[in-house]
């Protein structure tokens, strides 16, 4: 299945449901071949964003270019881009082999091409011994390797997942995103993936965009967006942060209760700092540390244990590594923290 | 015709469309037991000749020709009601044509049997009568009720029926006969009494004699042929002439502009010669020859209107009077009776039940009271004198006919007047009659 | 890629094109213009106009509310429909349930005897009913007899409602049994696993899910009984306002514009009632999430419940063929009169109609039949505008359909007569109003509601994804609709398809107003003919037995041909 990639470059995109906003100057662009994911809660605009990639919805207004094309005022049969929808959208009255050859009957393909072309779908997703089955006979994976199928059969410019794990209990869940992973390597497909699950999106995607309230708050590699969260939104919404607020003082973040963190660099205006749970150490009271609190409660989660600890900034969180052996801190003991100072990103609001 | 063809290739079929010169259209509101017959003995006399028959009932074929007139398609109408004729003929839609016949006399029981001017013609004879179903009589223990007195009598209370005269020309007529008969005043309380006894007033003219064949009414007010072919057909039923009765005859006119007037006029001589005259002695059609001759070969028992003993108190049935109030008496008729049906009956029954408490009581004050509710339910919101006043009248024709009369306001709100009128008197009548019982 | 996709207009919010579906759009807006809204108009306008001056004017309105008479006849309609909605629903309901819920043998034999009150030609219908349920019918014969006592029945309002309900609840039957099979098993399994069931459930969460199918029933049965004429009529009840808007208006000579007004209220009347009905439902969009793998899980019955539903069953039947059966007595009868059954049986009525009526049988075919066609066409087309695309004004095009069920039939055929007559039509046909073509017209129009009805059902259940999906694969909306919606759709169509034939098999109203000639009349005309003489009664009730088999007959094959297509659809590409 040989494709020419294709980049995908989206220019000042808006959107709005009637009054509501929905989507608000969106720019960014994908390179060929790339794994994208759009990460963000519900209602953030992600799910808007791809289908209008795909045509659905209402007309946005700015420039959608899929290798340099602009297919904004395009219908969507006319894009060339693949949708594997959330809910499989396989049609119930089409056996397997025949949902899979509809993209394909479409496009006008001479029959003689269909057939090999479907079977080459199916063997690609390990399905090709249920061609013959309708739909409602299969299990949910067996329906999204379906769809998929459905999807990859009509060599589309590129692959529009939308939540498609959602669906799927845990361990076939990760066992679906390699295959995925896999599979968009075997293609070279550039692939946009929509998931409100950062595990999900931090796994698969090369680089995705954190999306909230219709507007893109960052875009990077997932090891980018973890470490140098550009705002709270993007700190909070991967993996867990402790953010304070306070302000930059000579060199040093001063919180608001007026303790002082030692800083790598000298951000002028910052007015948080986000802290890891893993990037604070723990001691016994008195020792040297930055902060001093007070241990409220503590879960045991096998490698690490986290300890929420309140301080006068409020109570954080913290996770310690656990060595074998080694005795926990009690629920209120009294505990000093220092912090790894170059892990801890500072925020401009 | 063969639509599956036409549906794939409607071009092919044009072609052999264009037959039409030598058929004749007629529309008409006779049952096919009385069409089939003439179309079979027609086209039998005239094989070059095609009988097309539009059945539409009277009210339907009228509207249909008035509605279709710029372009008018039919030759012939062909039905029982003179007074639908009258209004064709007066709206110009029927052509004058000289028609030749021989052997039919001018008058019939004191109705002319064709139009003076020309432009319809009778057919068959027809009167009223009382038909009634013997199971039906038998087994609710009734005697016979041979005149329209009868009727009026509480023991046929909830046994009668008849249909309403907005509804049924020929219904109308015999509306129209009992109050030329007895008078304005009379005629109306005789139809209110009889009313009284009604279990249902039909909106077609065949839902009589279908409620009587089926037993599920006792007696029906109906046109003779009625009664006559359902007995023929084998249903338990009988038909009394009352004395008074109206003959009026069936009618064919020729429309005007007809696109066949000869053949129409050649369809008009066939009814009217002996072959067609006695095409109607059949059983199933059993209508009143109007050629005296016609009765020589009839069947033994065969009424013959020609005869002395037919109907001896026949009226002259004034139709200039009839057709000055035609739509008032039927408005009447309905505001009055058809639509509140309930409360007179209820009215009705209530002064038969004191009448029947006080038959030998001899209590003046109950007495009193009865004759009182019985001149509430007898009451007319209108007098002879005013239905015949054109500006009553004119309320109830169509405007095209007479703009410049003047009229004393619009007809629904004379019936809504009428209405209240009546509603008001039943319902204080029944209170007068329950209180006369009470009094027991 | 053709340029011109970039030129199209951008105004719609689904596909950003002026589309097939805005041309379509038009073009049936233009049908229902010419062939409904006109027409009627036509008709209707006579309601503003005063009867002697011909001038403008709103005093005929103010008269309506003033005249008792009227006012009664408005309570008295709405009283009626309301209660025949009510025991239609009684008998739907049960039907309906037991049919979609359990593993019942007679499934399919009770969806299919569902529909056959619905083709009981007109005339026929009420002389069984009052044949057997009369003051002096069969029933009350025998109950006089034995027991000394009657129940009215057929008395005034009370018969409207029974023959009304019983004629029209296959409407909700159709309508419900379709939705309730729609709803997604889980749907049902998560209610129960909340401790939900048995009747409690029902009402609780199915029958709320089959809240739109049921509305769009009740909803037609609403305005059908509100705007019937025929029943009340034949039941000799004139105290209501389309009996009254009817006997103005065919009044011999009478210049009455009363009638126009109440066909006009009729009219307002009805699009409120539907207007009602919409805003009730909007928001009540259940569409599963997939077909397919929904449906009612069905349960064996136990040995008693089994009699039981039995029993309900066959005494609904009982009373809803009642019509049937006493046409049936009828039809073989000889003499049938003032008695529970008829004096003895005979053949001869049959062999009367086979040798004299073969082309009224021919003729309601290709008419019901071409109607029917036109009707799911229209209504799959108007359905799609309306609830799939942006087109400005798609609304309008439901609502014009729709009020074609607020037009008495008298009134349309009327309107036609006056368009169209003295159009002459080309090839010799003769004049438009007079060709039988006509007739299929009025019948499409009269019967489209039905369709339309079913058709927009059949589409609320289709998820959007799966056409979202078509059309992510290439497939434009032709294609899509060609091999997605409307297989999707198969069930409400042929639902829509066979009540329209049914009804239009047995229509009389509007085409007693246009046949031109006997040679192309309808099984319902020649029925009316025969009944109108004495010795045609046996022989009409022959000929609307031929209707009803004829029309089962047309059902069943339809529905044949129809799942044959489905399995061959689905079988063909599995064996290459």
């Amino acid at each position: 299945m040989s494709q020419t990639k294709a980049g995908i470059q989206i220019e000042d995109l808006h959107l709005s449901f009637g009054e509501t906003k929905v989507l608000e100057g969106i720019n960014m662009v994908i390179e060929p071949g790339e794994f994208f994911a759009f990460l963000g809660p519900s209602g953030s605009g992600k799910s808007t964003l791809l289908r209008a990639i795909a045509g659905f919805g209402p007309t946005p207004r700015g420039r959608i270019l899929i290798g340099g094309r602009d297919i904004a005022s395009l219908p969507p049969w006319k894009r060339n881009v693949g949708m594997v929808f959330q809910s499989y959208a396989l049609w119930p009255h089409m056996s397997v082999r025949r949902n899979v050859a509809f993209g394909l009957e479409e496009r006008r393909i001479p029959k003689r091409e269909i057939g090999p072309k479907v079977e080459q779908a199916l063997e690609t997703v390990g399905l090709l011994h249920l061609a013959d089955r309708m739909p409602a006979q299969l299990s949910g994976g067996q329906q999204q390797r379906v769809a998929l199928a459905r999807t990859i059969a009509i060599e589309p410019q590129v692959l529009l997942l939308d939540e498609p794990l959602s669906n799927l209990d845990a361990a076939l869940r990760v066992q679906m995103r390699r295959e995925l992973l896999a599979l968009q390597r075997k293609l070279g497909l550039t692939t946009i993936f929509v998931t409100h699950d950062q595990e999900e999106a931090n796994t698969t995607s090369d680089r995705m965009a954190v999306l909230d309230r219709g507007v893109i708050q960052q875009i990077g590699t997932p090891q980018q967006l973890y470490d140098y969260p550009e705002n709270a939104f993007v700190a909070g919404f991967l993996g867990t942060a402790n953010i304070l607020k306070g302000t930059m003082q000579e060199g040093a973040f001063i919180t608001e209760a007026g303790q002082r963190l030692p800083t790598s660099e000298n951000v002028s205006g910052a007015n948080r700092i986000v802290l890891r749970p893993q990037n604070i150490r723990l001691a016994s009271a008195g020792s040297d540390g930055d902060i001093v609190g007070q241990v409220a409660h503590r879960e045991f989660l096998g490698s690490q244990i986290r300890y929420l600890v309140d301080t006068p900034d409020g109570r954080i969180v913290i996770d310690m590594l656990h060595s074998f052996g080694q005795p926990p801190f009690a629920p209120g003991a009294s505990i000093s923290m220092s912090i790894d100072s170059r892990s801890a990103p500072l925020l401009v609001d | 015709m063969n639509k599956t063809m036409t549906i794939s290739a409607l071009a092919l079929m044009m072609t052999s469309a264009a037959a039409f010169a030598d058929t004749v259209t007629v529309v008409t509101s006779f049952p096919r037991d009385l069409t089939d017959p003439f179309k079979a003995a027609f086209e039998s006399a005239y094989p070059e000749t095609t009988l097309e028959v539009v059945s539409r009932n009277t009210n339907a074929a009228v509207s249909y020709l008035q509605e279709t007139r710029s372009a008018n398609s039919i030759d012939l109408m062909w039905a029982s009601a003179p007074d639908a004729f009258e209004v064709l003929k007066e709206e110009g839609l029927l052509a004058a044509v000289d028609v030749q016949y021989e052997g039919i006399p001018d008058e019939i029981g004191g109705y002319p049997i064709h139009d003076p001017d020309g432009t319809y013609y009778g057919f068959a004879a027809s009167g009223y009568g009382i038909m009634y179903n013997t199971r039906y009589i038998q087994a609710n223990d009734l005697p016979v009720a041979e005149e329209w007195e009868d009727l009026k009598r509480a023991e046929y209370n909830g046994h009668v029926a008849m249909s309403s005269p907005s509804r049924s020309g020929t219904t109308h007529l015999t509306v129209e006969t009992v109050l030329q008969g007895e008078g304005w005043q009379e005629g109306w309380a005789t139809w209110k009494w009889i009313a009284g006894n009604m279990n249902t007033v039909t909106e077609r003219s065949f839902g009589v004699p279908d409620a009587v064949n089926s037993g599920a009414t006792g007696f029906g007010i109906v046109i003779d042929f009625f009664g006559l072919a359902s007995k023929a057909s084998g249903f338990p039923v009988e038909l009394a002439y009352p004395s008074v009765t109206a003959i009026v005859p069936a009618n064919i006119g020729i429309i005007e502009n007809a696109p066949n007037q000869e053949g129409a006029k050649q369809f008009v001589e066939f009814l009217l010669s002996l072959e067609g005259q006695e095409v109607l002695l059949s059983p199933a059609i059993m209508r009143l020859p109007v050629n005296p001759d016609a009765y020589a070969n009839a069947p033994e028992d065969f009424p013959n209107p020609f005869s002395e003993e037919f109907a001896p108190d026949a009226i002259e049935f004034d139709v200039d009077v009839s057709g000055e109030r035609y739509n008032l008496v039927n408005s009447l008729f309905d505001v009055l009776i058809t639509y509140r049906l309930n409360d007179l009956r209820a009215a009705v029954t209530a002064v038969q039940q004191a009448e029947a408490v006080h038959a030998e009581s001899g209590n003046e004050e109950a007495l009193a009271l009865i004759a009182e509710a019985r001149a509430l339910i007898e009451a007319m919101p209108v007098t002879e004198e005013e239905a015949l006043d054109p500006s009553l009248t004119n309320v109830f024709t169509s405007s095209s006919t007479d703009a410049d009369t003047e009229v004393v306001g619009r007809q629904s709100e004379i019936e809504q007047s009428w209405d209240s009128f009546a509603v008001q008197n039943y319902r204080q009548a029944k209170a007068l009659a329950d209180q006369a019982t009470a009094l027991n | 890629m053709p340029d011109s996709y970039q030129t199209a207009s951008r105004g719609f919010t689904l596909f950003p094109r002026l589309s097939g579906a805005a041309i379509s759009g038009i073009l049936i807006a233009i049908f229902l213009m010419a062939f409904l809204i006109l027409p009627v108009a036509q008709v209707l306008y006579v309601a503003f106009l005063d009867s002697r001056t011909g001038g403008f004017t709103l005093q005929n309105f103010q008269d309506f509310f003033n005249t008792s008479l009227f006012r009664e006849s408005f309570v008295n309609s709405l009283y009626v429909s309301a209660m025949s909605v009510v025991f239609a629903t009684l008998i739907a309901l049960p039907l309906a349930y037991i049919t979609t819920r359990f593993n019942f043998a007679g499934t399919a034999a009770i969806q299919a005897l569902g529909i056959i009150p619905l083709i009981m030609p007109p005339f026929v219908g009420a002389v069984a009913m009052s044949l057997l349920f009369g003051r002096n019918g069969s029933v009350n014969l025998l109950l006089n007899q034995y027991f000394g006592f009657r129940i009215p029945f057929m008395e005034g309002l009370n018969g409207v409602i029974l023959v009304q309900s019983i004629h029209y609840f296959p409407f909700i039957l159709i309508n419900l049994s379709a939705s309730l099979r729609n709803i997604d098993r889980s749907m049902e399994e998560a209610a129960q696993n909340l401790g939900s069931h048995g009747m409690r459930m029902f009402r609780r969460i199915v029958f709320p899910l089959a809240m739109p199918g049921y509305l769009a029933g009740a909803a037609l049965v609403f305005i059908k009984v509100f705007d019937d004429l025929g029943t009340p009529l034949l039941l000799n009840v004139n105290n209501m306002l389309a009996p009254q808007a009817y006997l103005r208006i065919t009044g011999v000579g009478i210049n009455d514009p009363m009638g126009y007004v109440i066909s006009f209220i009729l009219v307002v009347f009805s699009i409120f009632s539907l207007w009602a009905s919409f805003l009730f439902m909007r928001g009540k969009d259940y569409a599963t999430v997939q077909k397919g793998g929904g449906g009612l899980s069905r349960r064996d019955l136990k040995p008693r419940e089994k009699w039981l539903a039995w029993g309900v069953i066959l005494l609904i039947l009982a009373l809803v063929l009642s019509p049937h059966l006493g046409l049936l007595l009828l039809a073989f009868g000889t003499i049938w009169s003032f008695s529970p059954l008829p004096d003895g049986f005979t053949t001869e009525h049959f062999v009367t109609i086979f040798t004299q009526s073969s082309q009224y049988v021919w003729n309601t075919i290709i008419y019901a039949g071409s109607a029917a066609l036109i009707d799911v066409l229209l209504g799959t087309a108007i359905a799609y505008i309306v609830i799939r695309t942006g087109l400005p004004g798609r609304k309008w095009l439901d609502y014009m359909a729709t009020a074609a069920l607020a037009v008495p039939g008298v009134v349309l055929g009327i309107g036609y007569l006056r368009m169209f007559h003295g159009v002459q039509l080309p090839f010799g046909l003769g004049q438009l109003s007079s060709f039988w073509g006509i007739i299929i017209i009025a019948l499409a129009v009269r019967r489209l509601p039905y369709a339309l009805r079913a058709c927009m059902a059949a589409l609320q259940q289709v998820s959007l994804s799966l056409e979202e999906a078509a059309a992510s694969l290439g497939a434009s909306r032709t294609s899509t609709i060609r091999r997605i919606v409307v297989p999707l759709m198969t069930g409400g169509i042929l639902a829509g398809f066979v009540t329209s034939f049914a009804t239009a098999a047995v229509e009389l109203s509007a085409t007693i107003m246009l046949v031109g000639r006997a040679s192309d009349a309808p099984l319902a005309y020649g029925i009316y003919l025969y009944m109108q003489s004495p010795a045609g009664r046996g022989a009409g009730a022959a000929l609307g037995i031929l209707a009803v088999v004829i029309v089962a007959l047309g059902t069943y094959l339809s529905q044949r041909i129809i799942e044959r297509e489905r399995i061959r659809q689905t079988m063909s590409h599995d064996q290459h």
